[in-house]
């Protein structure tokens, strides 16, 4: 737990020292940067629910509907 | 390390639910704070966007749940969809996805192992069915290795979901809210929740807070011959057991007046509490840490209270004597997949407790090399006070091929302990409180290798109404976990434009 609170502290810390102005975010912007799934893997995670004990991260389903099948 | 994983667990649980309406209230307050500013701003989403998806998914494996963790998983699924994002004006956007799932699961149709409609024409139920032959054998016949034609064996799931946001005209935050309802033959769920997103720090900083409820019902079935033990009150000789021979492990016929024959353990009891609900918190935050490189860390805290076992998934004791329907000279290969014609009957139905904590902790690193490459990165541990801990990990690749294509191989690496209360088929003992023989439960790795390619349409030239294409998205999968399952996925998607 302690090396958890030490990792999101220094990784909190990381926003003071960037800061990148809309016209330095090119690459930032592109398509493929961004930090989701594309709409398409919503399938993916559907069957990865069903199929595995764990669930849920960064939007994943979290919870809802009975695993059945 | 397992004290300090309960403790940690204890304290989450302690301040989950203030948490989680202390979110739903935030977005609330982020509203209110919201400038008035009447400068030009750019739409958060120019046009109406309408995503056209589909997936077509395929399973073996050895493991079913449904007749006690041995049996076929054959399944194969089917599920359009379709996402429709409007922006309502410049800040606000109104999205709704609809969507069908429609299944056949070799494993859910053994809920009637012996329904034999496909022999003899429309009758079902082991008492009321015409004796067949099979491999020499005259009666009733059932077996986990074989799918049955029973009403069980397939399902449309159905779903919609209406999500809003709102985006500050400083762009720097957004509040949004989603409702959502899906059903299918013995399910019933019905969500809603909350988020609220502020960017800081010239929007290199994003911190995201959400919460979601889910209201689920069960409309339970239950594995037949459990079912039909109560309906004839306990009486072997009636309703669905009458004129069928319950056979011992030697494959003798029993005396069903007598106390050496099957019998659930503890009479069986149905599902007293139907309802299943789940809270979930979630808090993000992402970070841009140079021109080409930036990061999301997430958590999740998902309380879930209610009937959390299956109804539908048989259980067998070590300690209680196996009973069975079928041809007794099938009895010794019972678990081996040339058994095509006898069944054990079920000892009890699936039991979990009524609460579970989980709780995944993620980090995402996306990595720009340059116009052709860029490497996605993705980690999760998750652990819950069931017993299961699991680490994820994914990397995805996208090559920009040319100016339309992009390819996106990808691997991903999943390995789970298994939860407290599993054990396999017949393993299990009857003294415990809670006991499951589901795989999914149980501790395996899983690999998946993937590969995608995305077309691009720029100018959206292709025009269908008032629509142009944007994109196609095509992508495989290849997943194989150590417990012998197999799936195949494909799935594919079409981003249109309005005018």
């Amino acid at each position: 737990m302690k090396k958890i609170v030490i990792a999101l502290c220094s990784l909190t810390s990381l926003s003071s020292c960037v800061v990148l102005h809309e016209y330095d975010k090119v690459n930032i912007n592109d398509p493929d940067m961004v930090l989701a799934d594309k709409k398409l893997a919503k399938f993916e995670t559907s069957y990865q629910v069903y199929r595995e004990g764990a669930s849920g991260g960064n939007g994943g389903k979290t919870g809802g509907g009975c695993g059945c099948n | 390390m397992e004290e300090k994983r309960e403790g940690v667990v204890v304290v989450i649980e302690k301040y989950v639910s203030k948490a989680f309406w202390l979110i739903l209230v935030l977005p609330l307050i982020g509203m209110a704070q919201q400038e008035n500013v009447s400068a030009y701003k750019k739409r958060v989403l120019e046009s109406t966007e309408v995503d056209i998806l589909s997936s077509y998914y395929e399973q073996t494996g050895n493991n079913a749940s449904v007749t006690g963790g041995i049996g076929t998983e054959q399944l194969t699924d089917v599920a359009p969809s379709i996402v429709v994002s409007i922006p309502l004006n410049a800040d606000d956007v109104l999205s709704v996805d609809v969507g069908i799932s429609t299944y056949t699961s070799a494993s859910s149709s053994n809920l009637n192992p012996f329904d034999l409609t496909r022999s003899v024409g429309g009758v079902s139920g082991a008492s009321n069915s015409a004796p067949v032959t099979n491999n020499g054998y005259e009666g009733v016949i059932g077996s986990p290795w074989v799918a049955s034609s029973g009403a069980s064996r397939q399902d449309t799931w159905g779903g919609i979901t209406v999500g809003y946001s709102h985006s500050s005209d400083s762009r720097d935050q957004i509040v949004s809210g989603h409702a959502s309802f899906a059903s299918e033959y013995d399910y019933v769920s019905v969500g809603f929740g909350g988020g609220y997103t502020r960017l800081f720090n010239e929007k290199n900083t994003e911190v995201s807070l959400k919460g979601s409820v889910y209201l689920d019902t069960w409309l339970p079935r239950y594995p037949t011959e459990l079912d039909s033990y109560l309906e004839a009150g306990g009486n072997l000789n009636g309703g669905f057991f009458n004129g069928v021979d319950i056979l011992d492990a030697d494959g003798e016929v029993t005396d069903k007046n007598g106390s050496e024959s099957w019998h659930p353990i503890n009479g069986f009891g149905l599902i007293s509490d139907k309802k299943r609900n789940s809270f979930a918190l979630s808090v993000s935050f992402s970070q841009i840490l140079g021109k080409n490189t930036q990061m999301s860390l997430f958590a999740d805290v998902v309380k879930q209270q209610g009937w959390l076992a299956n109804p539908m998934q048989r259980v067998y004791f070590a300690d209680v004597d196996n009973y069975f329907i079928g041809n007794p000279a099938s009895i010794p290969n019972y678990t081996s997949a040339q058994n095509t014609d006898v069944f054990m009957l079920a000892e009890d139905m699936e039991r979990l407790p009524d609460s579970r904590l989980k709780v995944p902790i993620g980090v995402r690193l996306n990595h720009y090399f340059n116009e052709i490459l860029t490497v996605r990165t993705y980690y999760r541990y998750y652990f819950d006070d069931w017993g299961l801990q699991s680490h994820t990990a994914s990397v995805e690749v996208p090559i920009k091929i040319a100016q339309k294509f992009t390819l996106y191989p990808s691997y991903r690496y999943y390995t789970q302990s298994q939860i407290d209360y599993f054990a396999p088929f017949d393993s299990h003992l009857s003294t415990s409180a809670f006991y499951t023989s589901d795989f999914d439960l149980s501790q395996y790795d899983a690999h998946q290798i993937g590969f995608g390619i995305t077309y691009t349409d720029i100018f959206t030239k292709f025009r269908t109404w008032k629509f142009g294409l944007k994109s196609i998205d095509l992508k495989y999968n290849n997943y194989h976990r150590t417990t012998g399952l197999k799936a195949n996925y494909i799935g594919i998607g079409f981003k249109f434009e309005m005018d």
